[in-house]
């Protein structure tokens, strides 16, 4: 009794003191672009710093909550991280009901961050690569206490943006290489045509009587039309590829903490690490999380729109991507092809199942399932536990999924 | 024991004596259905005189006689009787079709005999017609002549008709064209009256011994059908088997009734009940024996368990083709899927998802899909056609084509699955 008298206490202290804090935020206009505007930062329990009762926002190793003192560039980013952080657990609160999130303890959000993660240290050594144009979730420590390393809970990390140029990256630029294998096949038309041409010239000049100056197949100026169109074709083609390369955008960089879409999708990993521990980067943890964010922002989209931050090439799940064999392997994980195929379960399991289907799914799955052979069979799982017609949804399921190549 | 066949005996011949019933116990909205003529129907008669009316003239009929011929007279003279300006019979069926007093089948049974009675018949030239052959057309002319008496006497006109026929092909051929000479002959030499004649004329014009399918023997398929497969669900409906059937004037379950038997039918539910149980296996394996002990177990992956499904269905599908009930008849998926819903092995809210899977091997082509076939031929010529500069323009035209609309035609087979 007396504890339950002390626990009332505390928890009325606690929330009497939880306060709203106005501060200017990055945030989405209703058409989707970013645009500064005055948020207001709920349930903070500090009187002058980014601590609140479920996140408090770091810079960097630092163990202090941001102060709304600080440099601009560094209050501007923990205000944005906070507020979509706060509406990323309001939402899988209040909407998804999940009790798992609602009993998350306290997270620390850290910000223009560059170690990296180390499972027994916490952070790697500040020499080892530092790390920047990313954002990553990190499960819940141990410490190692002998080494001063103490616990730590489940933690989002932020990283600077760093401008990098194109060519030092490894882009799995899909879009280019099918343009690529079009311009191929327009060059190979052409040079058929070339020759087409030619031959039927020549049977022409063989079976038909000539005017009298009319060029003949063989005539230079009838070889130079020829072969001059091929050459000019398959010059253009060879410069294609440089060209691209001298005219379109040289650098990139990408300010995670300013990006409401990659926030929730932080977020999401933390949400859905009862059953997907994060361990490491595959297509199924990448895929829910993109779900969950794309679901949050209420949009399919994701950070296609920003111009101003980054030059991402973002993800769309209306994007009718193929299956193909890459996508399950680490290199590919990241790719939309797992976010466009559960938007597209949502759609057919109904818009208003959708979000509760997946949530469920998640159980289904692991870290290391497969899209191919673990996903669908949790799909179908899923489907037979929450589908109204489980036979009917299965079969549009497995329809659909047919369709994309799997 | 000797009770329960003495019981037996006494059973059989009321069953054989039950009167006949062609309530709707399957189909949704009629495929017939036309509001015009039913409010026309209602302009002389209220709904329960035209109920009234159906009823009486199939009271006491026995299954065994039932008759199209005889209902449509019973009904058309009462309605006559009642209103002579009344003429919308048909309304009047459809309208029976609306309220399940009648399914599409038995409506449009009803509907092709009304329109065989009622069918105009051109005067003909004797000279223009053919007759069979010279030495058996006495013969022939004989069994015309006795049409009245031994045929139509124990049957229905299209029984009847059909039998006559029947007999008279027995002694010789006589193709459609020579029926019409034969008919003729008989009138012109008296042997049967204008009537008989008109009878007959009809019933050859109409094409009654090409439709098999009559209210005796479609109430015979649904008896036995209902026997062997009880119905599930007698509330359930279903819109989709109502359907229009691609490039016929049918729905699926008229077709389906038409042109196969209730065992055909059986057998055709049978391999969608297959296709169902294998679409929900949770787990399918290929087991590899080796000579001695060593045994190799393939479990498949939920997509090539759901290929393989198809796979096996088509494969079924061709054998039910070549099985001897089928006599070479290749009944298509929808037929397969109306058989089942038929047979109450599928339900109903299920027949639109497995009436779709046809569309893996036959998917249907968008406008432009077909449009690209002509838009390529015509681009090749082109190629050639076009003089420099404007050259590229076809080249350009059919690598669209083939990047967007002929995409997925030409992918390699996937090494990585089974099926």
């Amino acid at each position: 009794m007396k504890t339950s008298i002390l626990l009332f206490i505390g928890l009325f202290s606690f929330q009497a003191f939880a306060k709203d804090v106005t501060m200017e935020a990055l945030v989405r206009s209703n058409n989707g672009y970013p645009e500064n505007e005055n948020v207001v930062l709920t349930n903070i329990v500090s009187e002058d710093s980014f601590d609140g009762e479920f996140f408090k926002i770091v810079k960097g190793k630092s163990e202090d909550a941001v102060k709304f003192t600080d440099d601009k560039h560094v209050t501007f980013r923990a205000a944005t991280t906070y507020y979509h952080l706060m509406k990323a657990r309001s939402y899988f609160i209040e909407k998804v009901k999940s009790e798992y999130v609602s009993n998350i303890p306290k997270m620390t959000i850290r910000i223009e961050h560059t170690n990296q993660f180390s499972e027994l240290g916490h952070f790697a050594h500040d020499n080892l690569e530092p790390q920047s144009n990313n954002a990553l979730t990190i499960p819940a420590g141990k410490g190692f206490e002998s080494r001063g390393v103490k616990p730590w809970n489940m933690e989002i990390w932020f990283r600077p943006s760093k401008k990098v140029n194109i060519k030092d990256l490894r882009v799995n630029n899909m879009a280019q290489q099918e343009f690529q294998v079009l311009l191929g096949q327009f060059r190979d038309q052409i040079h058929m045509q070339s020759l087409n041409r030619f031959l039927s010239n020549v049977i022409v000049a063989y079976t038909k009587e000539q005017q009298a100056g009319a060029p003949g197949p063989f005539s230079q100026e009838s070889l130079i039309r020829t072969v001059g169109s091929s050459l000019i074709l398959e010059a253009g083609y060879l410069l294609m590829d440089p060209l691209t390369k001298a005219l379109s955008r040289k650098w990139y960089w990408l300010d995670t903490a300013l990006i409401p879409e990659i926030i929730y999708h932080e977020y999401a990993h933390a949400a859905l690490s009862d059953h997907l521990v994060l361990s490491h980067s595959t297509a199924i943890i990448e895929g829910m999380a993109d779900f969950f964010a794309g679901q949050i922002a209420d949009s399919p989209k994701l950070a296609t729109k920003i111009k101003k931050y980054n030059t991402y090439n973002g993800k769309n799940a209306k994007r009718k991507q193929e299956y193909m064999i890459q996508f399950e392997m680490q290199d590919y994980a990241n790719t939309d092809f797992v976010f466009g195929m559960l938007w597209e379960m949502k759609k057919i399991v109904g818009d208003d199942k959708g979000l509760d289907f997946m949530y469920e799914l998640r159980k289904k799955v692991t870290t290391n399932s497969g899209i191919r052979n673990e996903l669908v069979e949790g799909i179908l799982s899923t489907c037979d536990d929450m589908c109204d017609m489980p036979f009917n949804d299965k079969m549009r399921i497995l329809k659909a999924l047919n369709l994309k190549g799997l | 024991m000797r009770f329960t066949l003495l019981l037996m005996l006494f059973a059989f011949p009321a069953l054989a004596q039950e009167t006949v019933s062609f309530q709707n116990d399957r189909e949704g909205q009629s495929f017939y259905y036309n509001a015009g003529k039913i409010n026309r129907a209602l302009r002389d008669f209220k709904a329960e005189e035209i109920v009234e009316i159906y009823q009486n003239s199939i009271k006491g009929v026995e299954a065994s006689k039932v008759c199209a011929y005889d209902i449509n007279k019973s009904m058309s003279d009462a309605f006559i009787k009642k209103s002579p300006r009344f003429d919308s019979y048909e309304g009047a069926l459809i309208f029976l079709r609306h309220w399940n007093h009648l399914d599409d089948v038995s409506l449009k049974i009803l509907l092709d005999a009304r329109k065989v009675s009622t069918l105009s018949i051109d005067a003909k030239d004797p000279q223009q017609l053919r007759k069979p052959d010279a030495k058996k057309i006495a013969d022939m002319l004989k069994v015309v002549a006795s049409f009245k008496e031994k045929f139509l006497k124990n049957g229905c006109y299209d029984e009847a008709y059909r039998n006559m026929v029947g007999e008279i092909r027995k002694v010789g051929d006589a193709s459609e064209a020579e029926l019409e000479g034969l008919y003729v002959e008989a009138s012109k030499k008296k042997m049967i009256t204008a009537d008989v004649y008109n009878m007959l004329e009809r019933a050859r014009a109409g094409e009654v011994t090409a439709n098999f399918l009559t209210l005796k023997t479609y109430s015979q398929k649904m008896k036995s059908l209902r026997l062997h497969k009880p119905l599930r669900d007698a509330t359930e409906r279903s819109d989709f088997v109502t359907q229009k059937v691609n490039k016929m004037k049918v729905s699926h379950r008229v077709k389906l009734m038409e042109q196969y038997s209730d065992l055909q039918i059986m057998m055709m539910a049978d391999v969608v009940k297959r296709l169902r149980t294998r679409l929900e296996a949770k787990k399918v394996t290929i087991t590899i024996f080796g000579e001695e002990e060593d045994v190799e177990v393939i479990t498949l992956e939920p997509m090539e368990r759901f290929r393989l499904a198809i796979k096996l269905l088509r494969k079924e599908m061709k054998l039910l083709s070549l099985n001897t009930y089928f006599n070479g008849r290749t009944p298509d998926y929808m037929d397969l899927i109306t058989a089942s819903y038929e047979t109450s092995l599928i339900p109903a809210v299920e027949l639109k998802e497995l009436g779709g899977l046809q569309e893996i091997w036959n998917p249907t082509k968008t406008f432009w899909e077909k449009a690209s076939v002509w838009i390529r031929t015509f681009s090749s010529v082109a190629t050639i056609a076009i003089p420099a500069p404007y050259g590229f323009i076809p080249a350009l035209v059919l690598v669209v084509i083939e990047a967007t609309v002929g995409k997925g035609a030409d992918t390699q087979p996937d090494d990585t699955v089974l099926f």
